[in-house]
């Protein structure tokens, strides 16, 4: 009975959803038009330098992102040198690999990086819930039947949680914002050794 | 911009006389040139963006196949082509690759080598074509290799009429390119050991 109890105890401390986890509480205010600015302007190019770490590796190049017209991005990362690793198309819904080196033509690889690149574009949100602590505002919303959890501090975007029995899965957290160009961006995934990091040039 | 149009525009190919006389220019050059080192600046071409990406840096070569690429702006960043091994310094962040297991980066690694002294032309991988403006030869060289063509679909080396490489063009088979401009070429300075370690 008793390891019943503590067993039931510890699966409710698991389950505690995470907002509350974070010290956020739901908030009653209708929602409002939630965008993420940093990837909409069509007349700027997003280059970056990218650094990888994949398990023990550590790759390098170039990350352009660029905004075609509306609900429409392209992705291609390079090496410094130039050559193409990948380019990607995102358009609405749809996703397709334009090019992609031999080597890393893999479907598993291909859906993480379509969901890690769909998230960090992805430019119109639709709240489901909004949560609030002091300045800061959770928002929460649903791509593709997976959960994210929006961090805007004092209106400001901060990062962007996947969400996975209340735990986080993929954090991308911006940083050095100014005029919706954010200069630094980390992507940590937390069930698999693969860290992302931009530096704006 | 203007001027890459008129160039292009006013390219005619070489006769096989002018090619081979051209071929006789590099190597002689070549077989004299113990070490480069120059300045470079780097266009990358993607046809979606509204600007090209520029880099500059610094490249030396040591005969016969030591090469360092050294950008320092807008990124600190270097590759090092030694012993068949690629050593890579990003931003203090180094890494090493075994290039003589990797066919890619070893043909890529002899392109570069070799286009820097020029002395290229014994290759039997590559279909190699000869053209000619007013003020530069330029020659163009396509992978035989499937593998390799996937990556660069040609290859563009422009050289000075004394025999100097002066660009590269690196062509994609989605035609962006990727375009690196040497200029301020000083030849057979010793270089200390030193920036070829890693």
């Amino acid at each position: 009975m008793r390891f019943f109890l503590s067993s039931t105890f510890i699966i409710l401390i698991g389950c505690t959803p995470y907002p509350k986890k974070m010290g956020y509480d739901q908030s009653t205010s209708t929602s409002v038009q939630i965008t993420n600015p940093y990837f909409s302007d069509a007349d700027h190019d997003y280059v970056y330098k990218a650094g990888i770490t994949f398990f023990d590796k550590q790759f390098g190049g170039i990350l352009v992102i660029k905004k075609i017209k509306e609900n429409n991005h392209r992705v291609v990362f390079t090496t410094e040198f130039g050559n193409t690793i990948f380019d990607f198309s995102f358009k609405d819904d749809d996703f397709k690999v334009n090019r992609i080196l031999k080597e890393m033509d893999r479907k598993l690889l291909l859906n993480i990086l379509e969901k890690d690149f769909r998230s960090l574009i992805k430019e119109h949100i639709t709240p489901i819930d909004i949560y609030k602590n002091e300045n800061k505002s959770l928002i929460k919303t649903q791509n593709r039947s997976k959960k994210y959890y929006y961090l805007y501090e004092s209106d400001t975007l901060t990062q962007i949680a996947r969400i996975a029995n209340q735990k986080e899965k993929v954090v991308i957290k911006f940083s050095k914002i100014s005029n919706n160009i954010v200069d630094y961006i980390q992507i940590t995934h937390s069930n698999i050794k693969l860290q992302i990091r931009l530096t704006a040039i | 911009m203007l001027f890459l149009v008129k160039a292009v525009t006013a390219q005619t190919e070489m006769t096989s006389a002018e090619a081979q006389a051209l071929r006789t220019l590099v190597k002689e050059k070549a077989a004299l040139t113990k070490t480069i080192l120059s300045d470079f600046t780097q266009y990358k071409h993607l046809d979606f963006l509204s600007n090209d990406i520029e880099s500059n840096g610094k490249l030396a070569f040591q005969a016969p196949d030591k090469v360092l690429w050294q950008y320092s702006a807008p990124f600190s960043y270097s590759i090092l082509f030694k012993n068949e091994k690629l050593y890579i310094n990003d931003n203090g962040n180094k890494s090493d690759l075994n290039v003589g297991s990797n066919k890619l980066f070893k043909q890529l690694n002899q392109l570069i080598t070799a286009s820097i002294n020029g002395d290229m032309f014994i290759s039997d991988e590559f279909e190699i074509d000869y053209f000619k403006t007013d003020d530069s030869n330029i020659v163009h060289f396509t992978p035989k290799d499937a593998q390799f063509a996937e990556f660069i679909k040609t290859f563009h080396i422009s050289f000075s009429k004394t025999g100097e490489v002066t660009r590269v063009k690196m062509i994609e088979p989605s035609n962006d390119y990727t375009l690196i401009i040497f200029y301020n070429r000083i030849e057979n300075k010793a270089i200390p050991d030193a920036v070829f370690s890693q």
